[in-house]
């Protein structure tokens, strides 16, 4: 009986060991594809910049949630050649229909948006999933907090486009970005 | 209240709106295989809760207070399903004392369990999505119950289909998938519904 | 209960066990065509099926997961079969999957590494590939009991054959359910040049495609194998 949970522990050592030595050799590839996954975001949401983008990047504060804790949220600022040519910050939208709908948006120093970026949704494909289709995510370009009651979905008597038995994406997103230009207002505006 | 309501959407989302079988695809084999008798299927179905809930625990507790302080989250995949092996054997031993005739009836697919792809599949959902303690208890009672729902339908359905007339290429496996899927069409309606 | 039946008596297959010394060539290409055919995963050894009906909205995520389980499978064959003098038979369930366990750890971290998409793709099913029954049934039934190179082309082959299978589900759900193969714009290309939008049967992608898709490609298997057999 002893002999038999020797061997086993002995495998189990083995084993990870050889694991270990694998997370080793893999730790710095996986942290390279997180950085190049957000850096390619980055770049499909802001116009050209050349710096350090993800060095650069600080954590605010912009509220709190209802269980009273922070919400913290990545500000990116992009810039070229010490030039500020935009910031990009994530919003999530839960209102979603099947669940959050996480965006990675870009404001210009204009106050506006330069580009919004889907980085995960479960939203339908077919139905709710043409949110991520660039020709849809284009008509965010140059919108701003002054649009006012343009930004909303056609049927909410916006400008934006809604799909066809799939409204409530739309809207969810329609929704985020109106209110990540609320938070880039706050830190960033006239007042701040 | 408002965790009560929270509890609530939690089990009607898991057992319903992504159904671990129908939705997630998560339980497939014993689904198929166990869910000709609706007798079985009970059986089967309240040792999958036991196991799938306790595993749950388990994993969330190993990956809190082990894996993630000493840095050996890699090494997930392979504790986690040694802890379902163990936590398997266990329940296997306890049904072979309190009901010898349902051990005989589930036969091979208790120990069969252990690669029950729900199991594990819950554990890893529930330490990916980094949830909290409660809801990570309602979820995987909600994911055991869902399937539990699933393959009670499935055997509901398979004890009728036995008195129709099958074409022979279609019998067994093939007609059982082909009702799966009209099941999980059905269960399509509740998309939406809760979001989670 | 025709089903387990079927079911229980493919697990407990016992090949028959050849002298260690003779490599008998015949013998393992007759391993590694069994997998592709005779006993191929899914439609002919209901093993393996919550991985194929989640991964298989593509024909991409298809050809991915099936090399990952090919990689998977071969590599527990033939380390379980360096071991298999060794292994004590009262453990040799929980060895198994700790060398299981090991290979698909292993293939999760450089495919987090190296092909990022893919391992986002297939998600959670790559970790699951440990309770593949393929996986463990081939150890159980093949690797533990035979050499090293026949455990080898039993793994491979059956590695080939899930993923044959794989990419035939996949191709037929994305084809018709998204119009494209491989992400090429296959049906949608071919009507546009009749000014056709396609229009895609999105419940392909959807879990009642990917369930009734493979019932009853498994229907088509069953009929090709009583026509072999009726011709014998």
């Amino acid at each position: 009986m002893a002999r038999l949970i020797i061997i086993l522990t002995l495998f189990c050592l083995v084993a990870a060991a050889a694991l270990a030595k694998v997370d080793d050799i893999t730790k710095g590839p996986i942290a390279e594809q997180e950085r190049l996954k957000t850096v390619t975001a980055l770049k499909a949401v802001l116009p050209a910049f050349n710096n350090d983008i993800d060095k650069d990047a600080k954590d605010l504060v912009v509220g709190q949630d209802k269980k009273g804790r922070d919400i913290k949220i990545k500000f990116y600022t992009g810039k070229m050649d010490e030039n500020q040519v935009g910031t990009a910050f994530q919003v999530i939208a839960p209102d979603g229909y099947a669940g959050d709908i996480s965006i990675l948006m870009g404001v210009g120093p204009d106050g506006k948006v330069s580009g919004i970026e889907i980085i995960s949704h479960k939203e339908t494909p077919g139905l709710g999933n043409k949110i991520q289709k660039a020709e849809w995510k284009n008509q965010f370009k140059g919108r701003s907090i002054d649009d006012g009651t343009k930004l909303a979905v056609k049927k909410d008597g916006g400008e934006i486009d809604q799909f066809s038995g799939a409204t409530i994406s739309p809207r969810a997103v329609v929704n985020a970005v109106k209110r990540g230009l609320e938070i880039y207002e706050k830190e960033y505006g006239n007042g701040g | 209240m408002d965790n009560v309501i929270e509890i609530l959407l939690i089990l009607v989302s898991t057992i319903f709106v992504t159904n671990f079988v129908l939705a997630r695809f998560l339980g497939i084999c014993p689904f198929l295989g166990v869910s000709a008798k609706i007798e079985t299927s009970i059986g089967m179905g309240m040792a999958v809760v036991f196991v799938i809930t306790l595993a749950a625990l388990c994993s969330w507790l190993i990956e809190k207070f082990v894996l993630v302080p000493f840095d050996i989250v890699y090494l997930r995949t392979i504790v986690f399903i040694l802890v379902i092996a163990t936590l398997v054997q266990f329940v296997e031993m306890v049904i072979r004392k309190t009901s010898p005739a349902l051990y005989n009836a589930l036969g091979i697919f208790l120990p069969l369990i252990t690669t029950n792809c729900a199991v594990l599949g819950v554990a890893l959902l529930v330490v990916q999505k980094e949830m909290d303690f409660f809801p990570m208890l309602f979820f995987a009672v909600g994911a055991s119950v869902g399937f539990t729902v699933a393959l009670l339908l499935m055997a509901g359905i398979r004890e009728q289909i036995v008195h129709a007339r099958i074409p022979k290429v279609l019998q067994g496996t093939p007609i059982s998938l082909v009702t799966a899927g009209l099941m999980a069409l059905a269960f399509l309606g509740f998309a939406g519904l809760v979001k989670m | 209960m025709a089903d387990r039946e079927i079911m229980s008596s493919e697990i407990a297959d016992v090949q028959p066990i050849s002298p260690p010394s003779t490599l008998n060539l015949k013998e393992v290409a007759g391993d590694f065509v069994r997998g592709l055919w005779e006993e191929i995963p899914l439609f002919r050894l209901v093993l393996g099926m919550c991985p194929t009906l989640a991964v298989t909205t593509s024909a991409t995520n298809g050809v991915g997961m099936g090399i990952a389980t090919a990689f998977v499978l071969t590599s527990s064959n033939i380390m379980i079969s360096i071991l298999r003098k060794i292994i004590p038979d009262m453990i040799r369930i929980p060895a198994f999957i700790i060398v299981i366990a090991s290979f698909v750890t292993i293939t999760d971290l450089m495919m987090a590494a190296f092909t990022p998409e893919l391992h986002h793709s297939l998600g959670i099913f790559i970790p699951l590939i440990v309770v593949n029954c393929i996986v463990l049934a081939r150890a159980e039934a093949f690797a533990s009991k035979n050499t090293i190179i026949r455990s080898a082309a039993d793994g491979i082959g059956m590695g080939i054959g899930f993923t044959l299978v794989l990419i035939l589900l996949g191709s037929t759900r994305e084809i018709l359910g998204n119009g494209t193969w491989f992400d090429l714009p296959v049906l949608t290309g071919i009507m546009g040049l009749f000014n056709y939008e396609y229009q895609p049967m999105i419940v392909m992608i959807l879990p009642p495609g990917a369930f009734i898709g493979l019932g009853l490609f498994v229907a088509m298997a069953n009929m090709i194998e009583e026509r072999r057999k009726g011709k014998k």
